[in-house]
């Protein structure tokens, strides 16, 4: 008999990151702490705070990046639902801090209301990004 | 009669003006496309979004409900508080009728609405410049995002729905009501007015036809503070989806208008080229003419 597998999906606003993905187990960063799920997990709907999940297809590890969001699992179907997500080798921290500092910059400076918003959006984008390449390093070590 | 040179003085001018139109019109035609992919990419956050608070929502008794952050965001308001308005605009202009008929049905809802307690979110220059431009209202701009199109992301339409929620949470609004342009095809756009909160409980019921049993899941933590977290988010999606679409509006509404102004100015330059040539040709005649009639005086 095939061995049971999970089929994960992760979507975002902006994209759909993952479809249906068969993986063999996924690590979630819940609310309430980390959160293994295997084939056969109990349903369940929780809510996720930013942090790094995994999942493992075979013996190729995949680690993402996720932003505060929530996850579904029902009849060995994972359904994350984040606000994003990202391959944790797409970030690049020395990048994300240097956004960190030059929105932050801006912020301060006040110059034209118009950029307001956009600069408080680069922040929150750079601060996620900043604790992605942090969790990944804290993740190596 | 104008002479030759104005002429083509002016032929000249209006060539430039249809190269402008031209290439503003290829800019808003590649753009759309990565408008409208966009759309496209964030429906099925959407979808599932709306499929797990059905979810959640069939799990939940109404005394759980009670009371709770979430029972606030659906339940009805006592009519006569104020209002709140979010009008989502272009930031510029030259996109034909786009922003006018925007603001011609934000009047409209204004109007409507005379007298009461008005706090406005403004999304987009053209629609921000007209709101404070209104005079002898009781009207108040509490927020506003300008200079998101574009690139409108979602985290744009999280800071507005921060605000919406912010207000909505300090201030007994009765409603909010959204009024934005919704991308029909390239050659239609739609003004939509729309009531965004209290939210329709029939997002809540519509997907509990889904065969799942009560009591089936687990959940982290506990339902209606879970439900009370998702629903902001709800929120979020639906701003989100609602500034791609008039991102995506005003890209097809700017492309048709500067289709029709390149025509125009092709138009133009045909007749004033005719009309160039014209005065040409008179001019030889008369040249000619004189030359003619010179010679044939001298001669006898």
């Amino acid at each position: 008999m095939e061995k049971k597998r999970l089929l994960l999906t992760i979507v975002t606003p902006e994209k759909t990151v993952l479809s249906e993905k068969p993986v063999d187990a996924v690590t979630i960063p819940a609310f309430g702490g980390e959160m293994g799920v295997l084939p056969g997990h109990a349903s369940f709907a929780a809510q996720l705070k930013e942090g790094v999940m995994h999942y493992r297809d075979g013996h190729h590890r995949e680690i993402f990046a996720v932003l505060s969001g929530f996850a579904e699992v029902h009849h060995d179907k994972v359904l994350v639902l984040a606000e994003a997500a990202e391959l944790s080798k797409e970030v690049n921290e020395e990048r994300a801090r240097q956004a960190y500092q030059k929105a932050k910059e801006s912020l301060a400076i006040r110059g034209a209301d118009l950029d307001l918003d956009e600069a408080n959006a680069a922040l929150r984008r750079a601060a996620v990004r900043m604790k992605v390449a942090e969790f990944k390093r804290k993740h190596k070590q | 009669m104008a002479s030759l040179r104005d002429i083509r003085k002016h032929i000249s001018s209006v060539k430039s003006i249809k190269q402008i139109t031209y290439a503003m019109k290829m800019v808003a035609a590649a753009r759309i496309k990565r408008a409208q992919s966009s759309i496209l990419a964030s429906r099925p956050f959407a979808v599932e979004m709306d499929r797990l608070i059905a979810d959640l929502y069939s799990e939940l008794g109404e005394q759980d409900l009670e009371g709770t952050q979430a029972s606030a965001l659906f339940s009805e308001r006592p009519a006569g508080g104020p209002l709140c308005l979010v009008l989502v605009t272009a930031d510029k202009g030259l996109c034909g009728s786009f922003n006018t008929n925007l603001l011609k049905a934000a009047a409209a809802w204004l109007k409507e609405n005379r007298g009461r307690k008005i706090y406005a979110l403004a999304v987009g220059r053209k629609g921000r410049d007209f709101l404070k431009r209104l005079k002898g209202l009781d009207m108040e701009v509490v927020h506003e995002l300008v200079g998101v199109f574009p690139k409108a992301g979602y985290v744009h339409a999280q800071l507005l729905a921060d605000a919406v929620l912010k207000l909505y949470g300090e201030q007994p609004v009765e409603s909010v009501t959204l009024i934005y342009n919704e991308f029909k095809s390239l050659l239609a756009q739609r003004i939509v007015t729309d009531r965004l909160l209290p939210l329709k409980m029939h997002i809540a019921q519509d997907a509990s036809a889904g065969g799942r049993k009560p009591g089936d899941f687990i959940f982290e933590p506990v339902k209606a503070e879970l439900l009370g977290a998702l629903l902001p988010r709800h929120i979020g999606a639906q701003l989100y989806r609602m500034l791609l679409e008039s991102q995506a509006a005003e890209l097809a509404a700017r492309m048709s208008a500067m289709e029709a102004a390149s025509k125009n100015a092709s138009e133009l330059i045909e007749d004033l080229t005719l009309k160039m040539n014209k005065t040409r040709q008179t001019m030889i005649t008369t040249e000619l003419n004189e030359i003619v009639s010179g010679s044939e005086a001298l001669g006898g």
